[in-house]
């Protein structure tokens, strides 16, 4: 036992004695950036999904290096985001989301448009993207009980760009019901929520008009839930356009 | 005192010189000694074929490859079957594996490069065959690595030398950048070009197929420009670097180019080999099931091209351990990990079918249909069908693998719908018998109306507790070895063959290029081609032939696809070339088929549904080109990230 101790003791004596001594004083990151990405045909913040399927914003740190690897942190749901957590510098800004990319690539990779902002990040900065979103996802009546306790809401779903690019068919428009207002593709409940998937120009030919859509699986538990309608077109990495998401009372 | 000694050992630690000995050191091994013989050859050619990056029966896209423990299977992930270990849908979880992808693969690539460059110095002591023979060998392995890092990220640094880094020296040049996805397919179809043309046509070393020849060169052409043909004409995801270079996709003008190439390197194998018939009947349903379950068993199959062989207990694995049906469990547990989901088994032959093709289980009237037998509703199954899933009533090792959901214990007579059509609801409790696990299950049978007692849920399930058995209601037959004692279906313990490359892919590589070639404003005798090609492998399987080559679509090469090499870690990559997965799984639940005895008619009947667990199944988008792990990039400041990670 002592001989144990004492050669214990006399490697944390050298260790001790021959370690670096320096300290990570350096201050921990402190400056915030935040803001919103906003559709600039309605003014209205981007609905997108929480989680790696939304809208994230992305920071170049060009003081750094020119050539600087990508840092990213995710949007909320409702569109707006902030990170207090980041360390003075300049930055590149820019947003990736279900909408007409900021940063624009030709088939060689030319970059034919930079809608990206640069900072020079002291304390706070509010940043403001205005984008074009894929499809824009509008409440036409808000979640009503039926007589046999399923649910039914109205959408018109309507293009949200021009840009001849993004004017894919719409694959996929959805009703989502979660007992959370964190309702999107990434988080529902599969019993009463209705996926539908089109093919050709179906989903298309229903863009502009009031889309009725009913829960599936019969009547609902008893208890509150949220609603929210998502919907897509084949484009970049087929992210959901959505809806607020609208909670509706038991009756 | 103790503590001088030890401070004394301390000052002599410290204070000894160094002496310069001029002795190789003896736990190194030189170049000399292993590039002089033939067995050294042998040693290291059996490192890099052991670390050869295939997806075999240790991978799994949860756990990796070469690991041991199989329990989120791949089939579980591409709807081919649902697992109790696996709930939706995944990418591969690079990041966490045993046997890391980038670095893995970048040592293998070292070791070729390292292989290709110092062997021509000791050519005088072998013969030019052999060193020829050698050097397409590792250009065969450099070019399987680069297939198997570009089908995952897309393009990626290109490393055809030895690299070398003096300690302190400047890093910079080792910081290659990613290549475009077309660089990285070229070098792919590069490498195995130069192993096509410098290989023998049989291994010297090893003629029984787990080791490459010209051939097994130009099947993994084969497949590989297949893949490279599919992502230029199917993928929509794109990813530049600065320089202009493509890193993710491959402009759509390329695809004819390489689909033409599949298509060269895969007429390459005909009648070298060819499908395996030993046990066939063209009249014989029965012969044809046994030959088809024979083709993974056979070590002179004349369809196997390139196998990894398992040797206990140097090399082993589990797959009996895992995949047995629940009554054949091994002594160490484990048990129906990969079962078949209702929407794979519906693609096959010789099932009664409604008009949208789901399994017909209701009569005309809406009520079940009633069976002495569950193997009844299969009497006519495709061959295939039977030889590469368990039917519940099936027999395997001599028994009849009894799956059943419960006892139905109201009136025998029309009986309707447990529950109505699409539900995803539970059963209802009312009139049924079921068990939670299999204890609970021997321990409360049943007592019939006509007498005797029945368990309520089958010897292999379905059990709703614990899951251990066919959750499905099918459990997997492919690749089960039907002569194992059960004593020995244990975790590492078995030595089956892997068949990573089988003609019937060829076959199927052919078929699929031809078709996209003659789609592509290529010639009708293409199509006649992939026709024929196709009804070789439906003639072997023993399902319906097709009538005409004008009613064929690509959606029939890809199905039968599908279903040839379903359960062989294959449709996962398919799905993927595709880029069909993410419409396939999307909010996708699966169907399964729960068999049940009915108490009062003395008969059994089956309800088609939804997964019981509601698992649902999403593919994302990003997941076509998979996350760098980030040391990589962190090594490496120049290598760009793929899409949205």
């Amino acid at each position: 036992m002592k001989k144990i101790f004492y050669y214990t003791a006399f490697c944390l004596a050298v260790a001790a004695g021959t370690s670096c001594s320096k300290i990570d004083n350096y201050p921990a990151p402190s400056d915030t950036i935040n803001g919103s990405t906003v559709d600039e045909g309605t003014g209205n913040t981007v609905q997108t999904e929480i989680g790696g399927g939304g809208t994230r914003v992305k920071l170049l740190e060009t003081s750094y290096s020119a050539n600087p690897v990508p840092e990213y942190f995710q949007s909320k749901q409702d569109g707006t985001f902030s990170d207090d957590k980041i360390f003075a510098a300049t930055y590149k800004v820019s947003v990736e989301g279900p909408f007409v990319p900021l940063v624009q690539t030709d088939a060689s990779g030319n970059v034919v448009s930079d809608s990206s902002q640069t900072v020079v990040l002291k304390g706070t900065a509010s940043l403001k993207f205005k984008v074009q979103p894929f499809l824009r996802v509008e409440w036409v009546s808000k979640p009503v009980f039926n007589a046999d306790s399923t649910v039914t809401v109205q959408v018109r779903i309507t293009r949200g760009t021009h840009d001849p690019n993004y004017q894919q068919d719409v694959t996929n428009i959805n009703l989502y019901v979660s007992n959370t207002q964190y309702d999107g593709n990434n988080n529902y409940d599969p019993r009463y929520s209705n996926l539908v998937s089109y093919n050709g120009s179906d989903g298309t030919s229903l863009l502009g008009q009031v889309i009725t859509i009913t829960t599936t699986g019969g009547a609902m538990p008893a208890q509150d839930v949220y609603f929210r309608v998502g919907a897509r077109i084949n484009a970049g990495l087929n992210q959901y356009n959505y809806s607020t998401p609208e909670s509706a009372k038991y009756p | 005192m103790k503590r001088y000694k030890y401070i004394l050992l301390a000052i002599l630690v410290s204070a000894s010189a160094c002496r310069k000995i001029n002795i190789p050191p003896p736990n190194i091994i030189s170049d000399e000694a292993v590039f002089s013989s033939a067995a050294g050859i042998q040693a290291y050619m059996s490192r890099i074929y052991s670390t050869l990056p295939i997806e075999d029966f240790r991978y799994s896209p949860q756990r990796g490859l070469n690991f041991f423990w199989i329990i989120s299977p791949t089939p579980a992930t591409t709807g081919e079957a649902l697992s109790r270990d696996q709930t939706g849908s995944m990418q591969e979880n690079i990041g966490g594996w045993n046997w890391d992808m980038w670095a893995g693969c970048y040592n293998e690539i070292h070791d070729c490069n390292y292989f290709i460059k110092t062997l021509p110095a000791y050519a005088s002591k072998f013969s030019a065959d052999q060193v020829k023979q050698w050097l397409g060998e590792a250009y065969f392995i450099r070019g399987m690595t680069y297939f198997a890092m570009v089908k995952r990220f897309g393009g990626v640094p290109l490393v055809t030398d030895v690299l070398n880094y003096t300690v302190g020296g400047d890093v910079t040049p080792l910081k290659i950048p990613r290549a475009s996805e077309k660089a990285t397919w070229d070098l792919v179809d590069a490498d195995f070009t130069y192993a096509m043309a410098n290989l023998p046509a049989v291994n010297a070393d090893a003629a029984d197929g787990s080791r490459a020849n010209k051939y097994v060169a130009a099947a993994f052409e084969s497949r590989a420009m297949l893949y490279a043909g599919s992502v230029a004409k199917y993928n929509n995801i794109t990813l530049f670097d600065g320089s202009h270079n493509q890193l993710c996709g491959i402009p759509a003008a390329d695809a004819t180019a390489y689909f033409q190439k599949a298509y060269d390197a895969a007429k390459m194998l005909d009648g070298v080999y060819s499908l395996y018939l030993k046990a066939w009947s063209a009249t014989d349903k029965a012969a044809q099931y046994q030959n088809y379950v024979n083709l993974f068993s056979d070590a002179s199959s004349p369809e196997n091209i390139f196998v990894r062989e398992y040797q206990y207990p140097n090399s082993v694995h589990g797959y009996d351990a895992y995949n047995v049906p629940r009554q054949l469990i091994g002594p160490n547990g484990y048990s129906a990990e990969v079962n078949p989901t209702l929407n794979f088994v519906e693609m096959f032959d010789g099932l009664p079918k409604n008009a949208d093709g789901t399994l017909k289980t209701l009569d005309a009237t809406g009520h079940y249909n009633l069976y002495t037998n569950t193997m009844d509703l299969f009497a006519d199954a495709e061959p295939r069908l039977r030889a590469t899933v368990i039917l519940p009533g099936d027999v395997f090792k001599g028994q009849s693998i009894e799956i059943r959901r419960g006892i139905y214990t109201g009136a025998g007579t029309s009986i309707s719908p447990l529950l109505p059509a699409g539900s995803k609801a539970q059963y209802p409790t009312t009139n049924l018998v079921t068990a939670a696990n299999n204890d609970l299950n021997n321990s409360n049978p049943y007592t019939l109306p006509g007498g005797g007692q029945m368990k309520p849920a089958g010897a292999s399930g379905i059990f709703t507790g614990d899951q251990t058995c066919a959750i499905s209601g099918f459990s997997v037959r492919k690749w089960l070895d039907p002569n194992l004692p059960t004593a020995q279906v244990l975790e590492n313990n078995e030595d089956q063959t892997w068949i990573e490359m089988r003609y019937a892919e060829v076959m199927l590589n052919r078929a699929e290029a031809a078709y996209e070639l003659y789609s592509g404003g290529g010639s009708a005798s293409l199509q006649t081609d992939a026709f024929t090609l196709i009804n070789q492998i439906r003639s072997r399987a023993g399902a319906n032939l097709l009538l005409s080559a004008g009613s064929m679509t690509i959606d029939t090469i890809r199905k039968e696809r599908r279903k040839e090499l379903a359960f062989e870690n294959k449709t996962y990559w398919d799905l993927k070339r595709w880029h069909i997965f993410d419409k396939e799984q999307n909010g996708t639940i699966y169907r399964i088929l729960m068999p049940f005895y009915s108490a009062q008619a003395g008969k059994y009947f089956f309800d088609a549904r939804y997964d019981e667990r509601n698992d649902v199944y999403t593919y994302d988008p990003r997941w076509y080109y998979e996350q760098l792990p980030g040391e990589a990039i962190s090594k490496s400041t120049n290598v760009i990230q793929n899409p949205g990670y």
